[in-house]
C-alpha cells in the first residue's frame, strides 16, 4: 500500500428505494486537487469464507463523486459489507467500511406511478419501468355500491395494458402496488385513479 | 412470485434469472479452463428421475459441497473482476438457498435420504478422482447443468 496521508472517508451510508442502493459518504478534500475513491463489496459468503476477499464495485473503482451505485453489486438478499477509501496519486487513505452491512430487503418501496386511460370503451393502464424485479399488482373495479375488486398481475413494463371493458355512462377506478420478486415485499397501493367513459379522470 | 419448491422444501427470495446471468457471464471463462473432457460430475446417475421428495437432500449436499469445497477456493484464484462478480452472485444465492433448506430428519424419511445421499456420492467420488484444481474448475464449470436441474423445482 501507498503511504496512508489521506483521511479515511467518514458518514458511509446507503440509501435505497425501489431496489436501487446509493451508497454515499462524506468527501474527502484536498484544496486544488482531485480525489479518487474506490468501493468494494463482500456479501455474506465472502465474509464468512473468504473473508480477505473484497470485490471491487463495477462502477466505482475508482470514482470522483462522494457516492458510488451499488445496485448492481448486490445480486443476493443477504447482508453485503461495504468500503471505501479515497486516493490521490499514490496516497491512499485507510479503509472505511460501512458501520451496518446492507441487505436490500431494507429498500424502501414507494407506490408506482400509473397512467390511467379510455382507448374507446377501454380501460387501460400504464406503469413505469422499474425493471425486471418488479412485478404490479393491479387492482380495478366499477365505482358503484358492492362492486366487485378485480386483480391483475402485470410483468410487462412501460407498455400499455388492457384491463377492462368499459359499459357505457360508469366509472371506472384503479390503484397498482409493486412486488418484488427477490425479497417478497410489496409497495404501498398507489392512490386510486377513476375514469368515466365519457368523463375526464376523476381524483378520489 | 416465483420460489423454488424442493418436494416440501420452499425457497424464496432467489430470482433464478440473477443466477442464470452470473453464470453466463462467466462460462466461457470458466468452461475454457477444464481440460478434461470425458469427465462429468454432475452426471445422469447423480440428477436423473430424483423425487420430489429426494430433492431436498440432493440439492441442500450438492450446494453445501459446492460453497465448502468448489467455491471457497475458486475466488482466490479469480483475478478477472468480472468473474468475481458472477462468483459472488452464485455463491451468495446458493448460500440463500441452502440455509433455507429443511429436509425433514424422520426416521421414515431415512431411505429417501438415502438415496440422495448415495446420488451425492457418486458425484463427490468421481471430484474426489481428480487433481483438487481440475475438479474445482470441472465443478465449476458444471453449474449450468445444476441450475438446469434446479429450474425444474422453480414455480
Amino acid at each position: 500500500d501507498g503511504v496512508t496521508v489521506l483521511p479515511a472517508p467518514q458518514n458511509l451510508s446507503v440509501q435505497s428505494t425501489n431496489m436501487k442502493h446509493l451508497l454515499t459518504w462524506s468527501p474527502v478534500t484536498v484544496p486544488g486537487e482531485i480525489i479518487y475513491y474506490f468501493v468494494e463489496y463482500q456479501g455474506e459468503y465472502e465474509s464468512l469464507y473468504m473473508s480477505h476477499i473484497w470485490i471491487p464495485s463495477s462502477w466505482c473503482s475508482p470514482t470522483e463523486g462522494p457516492e458510488c451505485d451499488i445496485t448492481d453489486d448486490i445480486t443476493a438478499t443477504v447482508p453485503y459489507k461495504l468500503r471505501v477509501r479515497a486516493t490521490l496519486g499514490s496516497q491512499t487513505s485507510a479503509w472505511s467500511t460501512l458501520q451496518h452491512p446492507f441487505n436490500r430487503n431494507s429498500t424502501a418501496l414507494t407506490p408506482p406511478v400509473m397512467e390511467v386511460t379510455k382507448d374507446g370503451f377501454h380501460l387501460v393502464i400504464k406503469l413505469e419501468d422499474l425493471g425486471p424485479q418488479f412485478e404490479f399488482l393491479v387492482a380495478y373495479w366499477r365505482r358503484e355500491p358492492g362492486a366487485k375488486e378485480h386483480v391483475k398481475v402485470v410483468r410487462s413494463r412501460g407498455i400499455p395494458v388492457h384491463l377492462e371493458t368499459m359499459e357505457p355512462g360508469a366509472a371506472y377506478c384503479v390503484k397498482v402496488q409493486t412486488f418484488v420478486k427477490a425479497i417478497r415485499r410489496h409497495s404501498p397501493f398507489s392512490q386510486a385513479e377513476c375514469v368515466k367513459v365519457q368523463g375526464e379522470t376523476l381524483p378520489l | 412470485g416465483q420460489e423454488f419448491q424442493f418436494g416440501p422444501c420452499r425457497v424464496e427470495g432467489v430470482v433464478l434469472q440473477e443466477l442464470w446471468e452470473a453464470f453466463q457471464a462467466m462460462k466461457d471463462i470458466v468452461q475454457a479452463k477444464d481440460n478434461i473432457t470425458s469427465v462429468r460430475l454432475l452426471r445422469k446417475e447423480v440428477l436423473q428421475n430424483v423425487s420430489d421428495t429426494e430433492s431436498c437432500y440432493l440439492i441442500r449436499a450438492l450446494l453445501k459441497f459446492y460453497l465448502n469445497t468448489v467455491f471457497k477456493n475458486s475466488l482466490d484464484k479469480a483475478a478477472d473482476s468480472r468473474i468475481r462478480k458472477s462468483f459472488s452472485t452464485l455463491a451468495n444465492n446458493f448460500f440463500v438457498i441452502a440455509s433455507k433448506l429443511q429436509p425433514s430428519q424422520e426416521k421414515e424419511m431415512f431411505s429417501i435420504s438415502e438415496s440422495a445421499r448415495r446420488r451425492f456420492l457418486l458425484f463427490q467420488r468421481a471430484f474426489q478422482q481428480l487433481d483438487i484444481q481440475a475438479a474445482q474448475t470441472k465443478a465449476f464449470g458444471e453449474v449450468d447443468i445444476l441450475l438446469t436441474w434446479m429450474e425444474k423445482f422453480y414455480q
